[in-house]
């Protein structure tokens, strides 16, 4: 094929397409679909594991928790079995702590919600934790302002306590967080007095990771009584070392409960951060598996509907055809000139699809608060297995234009 | 393709001419038919279209192919544009033997040895005038500027040189025609072949067209028209008149 020619194959494609604005534009939605599909699911989820990595990465492998329920459920039979073991106490805290030698720090946690006021300010169901002075090592919180509360404030179960910057906006009018430090909120009615203000710690999935209220552990035990089972949170010195830690402490516990090595069942759960990172990974497995099948079907479809359209185009151009052949196109001419028109039909749906796809993802970004991250290799994988299923769609349609008697195509109309 | 049936011909239709020669050394004038045969297969029923046409055309002749309708004309006219070719029988085309060729090789010669003029025009409705002059060009692969040149050449050729942008559905019939005819003769083809090239056109636009084939004529283009008009063939210098698919006359007439 000359240059010349398949230059005019190019004209004609692009004049055909323009022409008929409109049927190549609903011609084109089943390949815009499934590409954008694909490229807003990449995205999102590419943004999405940044945020995952840089979050949980802060926390580290060197913790792990011990707990009654584990911290994700997958069935109901797994939540009736979790439900009937005995609660984890404070005794199982002191046993841990006293016995675990690879152990390194150890710290409990109770958790509630109250409604916290300040005047007649108020923010409903604040996640209330009961801390012991060794989750601030623990869980890394940083103060922002003030201070954490004191070793004396915390065994005299003094009304103290650290807030999440949410608070601040929620019942504070965001103001700057030094301004909150010495005032007093009322925490389920009873008066407390906030010593510090935590460090911002951001969204994740676009959920607030900043909004809850710290106090001492013994005021908790004051104020919500013992009855809820506690979270143990056990810290490594290095990562090396959690394995030994971990098997201490299931010792420790399958003891405390009377377990024997033959019970499966161990009557606590005790957990990592792997936890999530694992469930997070076979949920986006799976999201990029339907997407795929989601695409590939409407690939298919919108591969069949430009097969139809090209048919139709070969149709309504026989007469066009035919003079094409009486002056002189080959059959190969007529062929590229087809599957040209083909291809860029699919081409155009490809990049529409990677701009509406990027956008997509942009808006979703943007609402739940992660970053963007747009890839080069899949806006050029979209345009490429579009231009792919235009080529195959055309061809046949293509190949029937190109075997046109050329006596027949010019009679007709 | 039409399907190609072998019927046999009367033997004396070869030995009439039993010049061998014909047969089997590449004949000297423009376009050479022997024993030509066109048979289409109709149902049960074979249609000989064509029974054993024999002429020749030489180089700077004016022809006019005249008959009824269903005479054969048309399939005539086909083989001799190279859109189809014969059953049976030889065809040579400027000492090309055409009536072996493949599609692909007939193409070609379309290109380079044909230029037609339909009676519909056969322009394409999108492109400029000048685009539609190309056209032929494009296919013979010549470069765009010499391309350009050319077809602003032959427009100018037949008077049309203040309307090469534009599109057909902006041109009268009989500037279309003079359009197709620009198109016909951009790649200088050994045949002009004209097949009722003043069907669609009034009397008035008929006689224009005439006189630029004759023009053509003198330029020293050969021609050839099929018509059933007797006045529009009557400029020809030799009329080959059809019957049942045979070749009832030939005559000079000028």
């Amino acid at each position: 094929m000359r240059l010349s020619a398949f230059w005019e194959a190019f004209r004609i494609a692009a004049a055909s397409l323009r022409a008929n604005k409109l049927r190549t534009g609903l011609t084109l939605i089943g390949v815009v679909v499934g590409v954008a599909a694909v490229i807003a699911v990449v995205t999102i989820i590419k943004g999405l594991d940044q945020t995952v990595a840089s979050t949980f990465s802060s926390q580290g492998s060197t913790v792990f928790t011990v707990s009654k329920l584990p911290q994700i459920i997958l069935s109901r039979e797994d939540f009736i079995k979790a439900n009937k073991r005995r609660d984890v106490t404070e005794g199982d805290a002191e046993a841990v702590a006293r016995l675990c030698t690879a152990c390194w720090r150890t710290g409990v946690a109770a958790r509630s919600a109250s409604v916290v006021k300040y005047g007649d300010q108020k923010s409903e169901d604040v996640p209330v934790r009961g801390v012991t002075p060794s989750m601030f090592d623990i869980e890394d919180i940083d103060i922002d302002a003030g201070r954490p509360w004191t070793a004396s404030e915390d065994q005299a179960a003094h009304d103290v306590c650290v807030v999440g910057v949410d608070l601040l906006e929620n019942i504070f009018g965001g103001q700057a967080p030094e301004r909150a430090v010495g005032r007093e909120v009322r925490i389920g009615g009873r008066p407390f007095e906030i010593v510090g203000v935590a460090e911002r710690l951001g969204t994740i999935f676009g959920f607030s990771r900043d909004n809850f209220v710290l106090i001492p552990y013994p005021t908790y035990r004051k104020m919500y009584g013992t009855k809820a089972s506690l979270f143990i949170h056990i810290q490594v010195e290095t990562a090396a070392e959690l394995e030994e830690a971990q098997d201490q402490v299931r010792a420790i516990m399958r003891t405390r409960r009377g377990k024997t090595i033959r019970d499966e069942e161990e009557g606590f759960a005790l957990e990592t951060q792997d936890v999530f990172l694992n469930l997070y990974g076979k949920a986006t497995s799976n999201i990029y598996l339907v997407t795929i099948g989601v695409a590939a079907i409407s690939l298919v479809v919108g591969g069949i509907v430009v097969m139809n359209i090209m048919l139709v185009s070969v149709t309504e151009r026989t007469k066009e055809i035919g003079i094409r052949k009486a002056i002189g196109a080959r059959q190969k001419y007529v062929l590229t000139q087809f599957l040209i028109e083909a291809v860029m039909l699919t081409a155009i749906g490809g990049l529409l699809g990677v701009i509406s796809g990027f956008l997509l993802a942009y808006i979703i970004s943007f609402l739940a608060g992660f970053p963007l991250l747009l890839s080069l290799w899949s806006a050029v994988l979209g345009v490429s297995v579009s231009s792919i299923v235009g080529i195959i769609s055309g061809l046949w349609p293509a190949w029937k234009a190109a075997r046109l008697d050329p006596i027949e195509a010019l009679r007709a109309e | 393709m039409s399907n190609v049936i072998l019927a046999a011909p009367p033997q004396t239709a070869a030995l009439d001419h039993g010049d061998l020669l014909a047969h089997d050394a590449v004949p000297a004038s423009l376009i050479s038919m022997r024993d030509i045969w066109k048979t289409y297969q109709m149902g049960a029923e074979e249609v000989h279209a064509l029974r054993g046409v024999e002429f020749d055309v030489h180089k700077g002749e004016y022809l006019a192919i005249i008959g009824p309708s269903g005479s054969g004309k048309s399939t005539l006219m086909n083989l001799i544009g190279c859109l189809d070719t014969p059953t049976r029988g030889r065809y040579w085309i400027n000492g090309k033997l055409v009536s072996e060729m493949n599609d692909d090789e007939l193409a070609r010669i379309r290109n380079q040895e044909v230029g037609f003029v339909f009676q519909t025009f056969n322009l394409l409705a999108r492109a400029s005038a000048l685009h539609n002059v190309e056209l032929p060009l494009i296919y013979a692969g010549v470069g765009s500027a010499e391309r350009h040149e050319k077809a602003r050449q032959s427009l100018t050729a037949v008077d049309l040189a203040d309307r090469m942008m534009h599109r057909p559905n902006e041109l009268s019939g009989g500037q279309r025609q003079r359009v197709a005819i620009a198109r016909a003769l951009v790649n200088h083809p050994s045949i002009l072949l004209a097949d009722e090239p003043t069907g669609a056109l009034d009397s008035a636009t008929s006689h224009e067209i005439m006189n630029l084939f004759e023009r053509l004529h003198a330029e020293g283009n050969t021609i050839i028209v099929v018509t059933h008009e007797p006045d529009i063939a009557a400029r020809a210098h030799r009329i080959i008149s059809i019957r049942d698919g045979h070749i009832e006359r030939d005559e000079r007439t000028k």
